[in-house]
């Protein structure tokens, strides 16, 4: 650099070359010290698709890049009208999740952890994130896709922007993820668990689904079943899943399993009874409901009414 | 469309937002997923008004009435709630280009030593 007249600048550079060979990612150092077992030491997602960014647009490109790799219909120009914000140029996280669930898909936000995004890639999803480029009081924020990671060059791999394949230092990367708040998202069908899933995530992120694509969310539920049988929440999610689809029987069938698991969930006692009496079980459904209302609990007052409407009904 | 004519139709919207939460399936009898999992029930007036602060939003930031309304809806409570609350202050991820000179140096420095990515041409020091 030639010409750096003004001291400030001067200061800044100084500063930048007492710095140069600090700049070391606490994640990535840990990960690259002792790599966690059962880690592929490089993965990359070649068949991730690229649509280049168009103007602000970096959030419907990221987005149709992940929906299309897990076999839906999209493209950035299908997605502007879901998530671009035209006085904010630029698309909010919220809005990303809501437009992938839009797609019948699982919209599941990764633990803040670098080796749970490294793992996801290694089982061969792409993964949506969200950069600061910049820095806190001056943000650029980015969204790109996450297809691969090299930890012998220390490097990410990623779609972003008008680049195809853009490697970045592994810590840069890390530094530019953790201004986000490390945000990362897996777009999943669902029959499909994230590598590293946490119970209380995965079932938030299906119950959000569920009330858009009751089906897939039922797949949802099913397919948590199988890797968490004993969970109330996914049991009584495949139960309302089922009720909203009209399927009474299975509805029925999914809170009774409930309430043998966890006598004690008043919930699921109450969601029988519903389900039952809308069969035309009505003794059962009243010894469901009235159960219910001992077990009692914040949400005693909607049990009585659902006790109330089955003494109503001829 | 002026501003008045935009805060007209917001409103005349809001006053048809009974309809808003039609995707909720009518589930009478029924405690949701939603209350199930997280424990804790939103009141569903609170719900429906942070719905309608949030499109009421969308249109002042240039998201046409129809596609206001099926954004919203595909909203879960919380994320309703969230950007009711701050959707001013929460991020846009879009690039916006920055180019002021004591901003460009300070970045051009961190992005050498790998702590932004700002420009193409700077290699970090990893």
């Amino acid at each position: 650099m030639h010409g750096v007249r003004t001291p400030a600048a001067a200061g800044v550079f100084i500063l930048a070359a007492a710095l140069l060979a600090g700049c070391a990612a606490p994640q990535v150092s840990g990960l690259i010290e002792k790599r966690p077992a059962g880690l592929p030491e490089a993965a990359e997602i070649a068949a991730t698709p690229f649509f280049p960014q168009q103007d602000y647009q970096c959030g419907p490109a990221s987005l149709a890049a992940v929906l299309v790799h897990a076999g839906r219909d999209a493209t950035p120009e299908s997605l502007l009208p879901q998530v671009y914000l035209p006085a904010r140029k630029g698309s909010l996280q919220a809005e990303m999740l809501a437009a992938t669930r839009r797609h019948q898909l699982v919209a599941y936000p990764l633990a803040p952890r670098m080796e749970d995004l490294l793992r996801e890639l290694a089982a061969g999803t792409p993964v949506l994130v969200l950069q600061n480029l910049a820095l806190d009081w001056w943000p650029q924020w980015h969204y790109a896709v996450a297809i691969g990671y090299d930890l012998g060059r220390r490097e990410m791999v990623l779609r972003s922007g008008v680049t195809r394949r853009l490697t970045m230092p592994l810590d840069t990367f890390e530094h530019t993820w953790a201004r986000s708040g490390h945000w990362a998202v897996a777009a999943l069908p669902p029959d499909r668990l994230p590598a590293i899933a946490s119970e209380s995530s995965y079932l938030t992120a299906v119950a959000a689904l569920e009330r858009l694509a009751p089906a897939a969310a039922r797949r949802g539920y099913e397919t948590a079943l199988a890797r968490w049988p004993r969970s109330l929440a996914a049991q009584i999610g495949l139960g309302n899943a089922s009720y909203a689809l009209r399927d009474l029987p299975g509805a029925a069938a999914a809170y009774l399993r409930a309430t043998s698991d966890h006598p004690g969930s008043a919930d699921a006692w109450n969601n029988l009874a519903q389900a039952l009496h809308e069969q035309g079980s009505r003794a059962q459904a009243l010894a469901a409901a009235r159960h219910a209302v001992s077990l009692g609990g914040p949400r005693l007052p909607a049990y009585r009414e659902t006790l109330d409407g089955i003494l109503r009904a001829p | 469309m002026t501003g008045r004519v935009r805060r007209v139709v917001a409103g005349l919207l809001i006053v048809c937002m009974g309809g808003l939460s039609a995707p909720l399936p009518a589930l009478a009898g029924i405690v949701s997923t939603d209350t199930a999992v997280v424990g804790a029930e939103r009141e569903r007036l609170a719900s429906l008004l942070e719905r309608s602060e949030v499109q009421e939003r969308l249109l002042v930031l240039g998201v046409d009435p129809a596609n206001a309304r099926a954004r919203v809806a595909a909203l879960s409570d919380a994320e309703a709630a969230q950007l009711a609350a701050q959707l001013d202050e929460l991020p846009a991820g879009g690039d916006i280009l920055v180019a002021a000179v004591l901003i460009f140096l300070v970045l051009l420095v961190t992005d050498m030593m790998g702590y932004t990515k700002i420009f193409p041409f700077t290699r970090s020091a990893r």
